[in-house]
């Protein structure tokens, strides 16, 4: 996706899958509202920012816009497997050098007094195991290392 | 008349008791954990106190220290909520030997009820149909053995549960030992006792509820209904009352099976009795819940009656005051959740930046929270009740709608999008509600309809904002200020809240 401005007055143009979209003025005021003038309408949308993301509700929808810092990259393929969210470590169902199947779990976590599955992406080999039953873990720490192919 | 009522309990059910004390004229005294101070419930209390200690078990769990407190502010009863102690009999007993008034049952109805095996007996007992299933005395190899018995598909409840703790779906034999296992875990962390029972599945069933109300002059009755069908991992999610299900004549059977079981435990105060309604028209009781309950305002919609008003009369020893069961219109109510229905609802965490509740005819909002609140890991991610009420099924549904579309949470993932969708689904609209029916639905998970140009909304929007140096401190507009405007879209990427 690509977007460009037209000027002052935030009128916007959106190309996406090679169709351009212009979606008209567009009037951010100072408080937490943007408004909007879609075809002739003008809608609201509400904004807020958080330590790392842009907050968007629009229509009925809320959207959350990660901001990434330059430099860092977000790996999604293979890699680590990452705590979804601050617990404890319940159990570890495998051994480092195991090899795995996708959809296999691998480490048991509690939060919020329910247990969570991590389970396997793809097939691979688990390289490393950084934590212990018992120990506790903070969101998106990195729980394992899977190997795939 | 009770004149000052401890509050064992957190959040918006805390508000909703302190409410109802201040209305009728009673003190209110709210006890909290330290990082739950500040919090909505502990503003609106007449009385503050913090509780010592750190974990669960050390503050909202601490009978110990609750009656200690109880009887140094000089308070004359307890309410207890839903969840933490309100069904621990122990904890019931203790405040009783304390010469402080209970605001729920009896101990020994609380422990007939609360333990679902023994109330599966008890209700066998009174004639009132209970699930085909096994009571399990032992461990691992009796639960295996009691599953065989029962076949499968078949669900495994920790005999202490609630919840959904300690319960698993189990629907093939190879499954059965890691299935048991979990479950005896997770009921020992959650009750402190591992006992399982087994029951058979009964799939495509309906989760009908009994509201109860029974004081100490030989009253009980019932108030109608609820359907709870649309659940999430044995999680209730959306609530309704009347259900589309009941004939007159269906819940005037229910009605009567609902007091046989209450009056079965001597039952006084409110409760509810939960039945399992199968797409035969069979129904099977399930639990007996001798508390209030999360769904309770739906009830109060469409009969009238202010539920938590009547336990504090029905607590003090005088009559209810509700006449003969009268039910209008219609009422749903849905749970606001601080999770992400995108990604298995895992529950989320966040500064509630943005919080606008909506507003206007028919609606009411149940919370513990406001805009600035922090959605942490320590409780439970339930941020509010949306209740509505109109006049038939078909507005109430749109009111929801409309409600959920003017609700905006901003800076914590939740799942209002996913419960607006939900009251557009056909299945919804013609009341085809099972217990079964987002797993149904969405057998590989949700994701939202974002058809439309909202993305590019967002995009634009969020672009807006931070070019016009909205919510950084110190950075100056640069509307208006180059010809090169520095987009941060490049760096920005999307997820689904």
């Amino acid at each position: 996706m690509e977007l460009s401005y037209l000027g002052e007055d935030l009128s916007g143009t959106i190309t996406r899958d090679g169709q351009l979209f212009i979606l008209g003025n567009m009037v951010a005021e100072v408080d937490n509202t943007v408004w909007i003038t879609i075809d002739g309408r003008r809608q609201q949308a509400h904004v807020a920012l958080s330590k790392d993301a842009w907050w968007v509700h629009f229509a009925g929808h809320t959207i959350r816009l990660d901001i990434v810092e330059a430099g860092f990259t977000a790996s999604d393929s293979g890699g680590g497997l990452t705590a979804p969210m601050p617990g404890k470590v319940l159990e570890v169902l495998v051994k480092t050098g195991q090899n795995v199947t996708e959809g296999q779990a691998l480490l048991v976590l509690e939060a919020m007094k329910m247990e969570h599955r991590i389970l396997a992406p793809k097939d691979g080999e688990i390289t490393a195991i950084h934590f212990n039953t018992g120990d506790q873990v903070t969101g998106g720490a990195l729980l394992l290392d899977l190997q795939t192919e | 008349m009770l004149k000052r009522v401890l509050i064992a309990n957190r959040g918006e059910i805390a508000c909703r008791i302190i409410r109802a004390c201040k209305e009728a004229g009673i003190e209110s005294v709210a006890i909290h954990a330290a990082n739950d101070s500040g919090a909505l419930f502990t503003e609106l209390a007449d009385i503050v106190v913090e509780l010592e200690g750190n974990t669960i078990a050390e503050t909202y769990l601490n009978s110990e220290q609750i009656i200690t407190i109880a009887k140094d502010v000089e308070a004359d009863s307890i309410h207890p909520g839903y969840g933490f102690l309100s069904e621990r009999a122990e904890f019931a007993t203790a405040v009783i030997e304390s010469d402080l008034i209970w605001i729920g049952p009896s101990p020994q109805a609380i422990i007939e009820m609360g333990d679902k095996m023994t109330a599966r007996r008890t209700m066998r007992a009174a004639e009132v149909p209970v699930i085909p299933g096994e009571e399990v005395e032992g461990g691992i190899e009796e639960i295996i053995a009691a599953a065989a018995k029962v076949g499968y598909p078949l669900l495994l409840k920790a005999s202490a549960g609630g919840g959904g703790k300690g319960m698993r779906a189990v629907h093939s034999p190879e499954d059965v030992r890691e299935a048991a296992e979990g479950a005896m875990r997770e009921a020992l962390n959650s009750f402190g006792d591992d006992r399982v029972y087994v029951e058979r599945l009964l799939s495509g069933s309906r989760h009908i509820e009994i509201q109860i109300l029974a004081d100490s002059h030989g009253n009980t009755i019932h108030l109608g209904e609820r359907e709870c069908s649309i659940q999430r991992r044995h999680q209730k999610v959306f609530e309704e009352s009347p259900s589309v299900a009941l004939e007159p004549d269906l819940r005037q059977q229910m009605g009567d099976a609902a007091i046989a079981a209450a009056e079965a435990v001597s039952f006084v105060g409110a409760g509810t009795v939960e039945f399992l309604l199968t797409p035969q028209g069979e129904f099977f009781f399930l639990e007996m819940n001798t508390r209030i309950q999360v769904e309770h305002p739906v009830t109060e919609l469409v009969t009238g009656v202010d539920l938590v008003r009547e336990q504090l009369r029905i607590a003090a020893g005088e009559e209810m005051s509700c006449e003969e069961l009268q039910m209008r219109g219609h009422a749903i109510e849905v749970r606001l959740y601080a999770e992400d229905p995108s990604n298995n609802f895992l529950p989320a965490i966040g500064d509630l930046l943005t919080f606008i509740a909506p507003q206007g005819p028919g609606i009411r909002l149940d919370t513990g929270v406001r805009q600035g609140d922090a959605v942490t890991p320590d409780y439970d991610p339930m941020l509010a009740k949306l209740i509505v009420w109109a006049p038939s099924r078909q507005e109430a549904l749109q009111r929801l709608a409309r409600a959920l579309d003017e609700f905006v949470i901003l800076g914590c993932t939740t799942n209002i999008r996913f419960l607006r969708e939900l009251c557009d689904h056909p299945d919804v609209i013609d009341g085809w509600t099972t217990t079964d029916m987002i797993e149904r639905l969405w057998p590989d998970g949700w994701t939202p309809d974002m058809t439309g140009r909202i993305l590019e909304v967002a995009y634009l929007a969020a672009n807006a904002a931070e070019a016009s140096g909205y919510g950084r401190k110190g950075k100056q507009s640069i509307i208006g200020n180059s010809s090169e405007l520095e987009t941060p879209f490049a760096t920005l990427s999307r997820r689904y809240p």
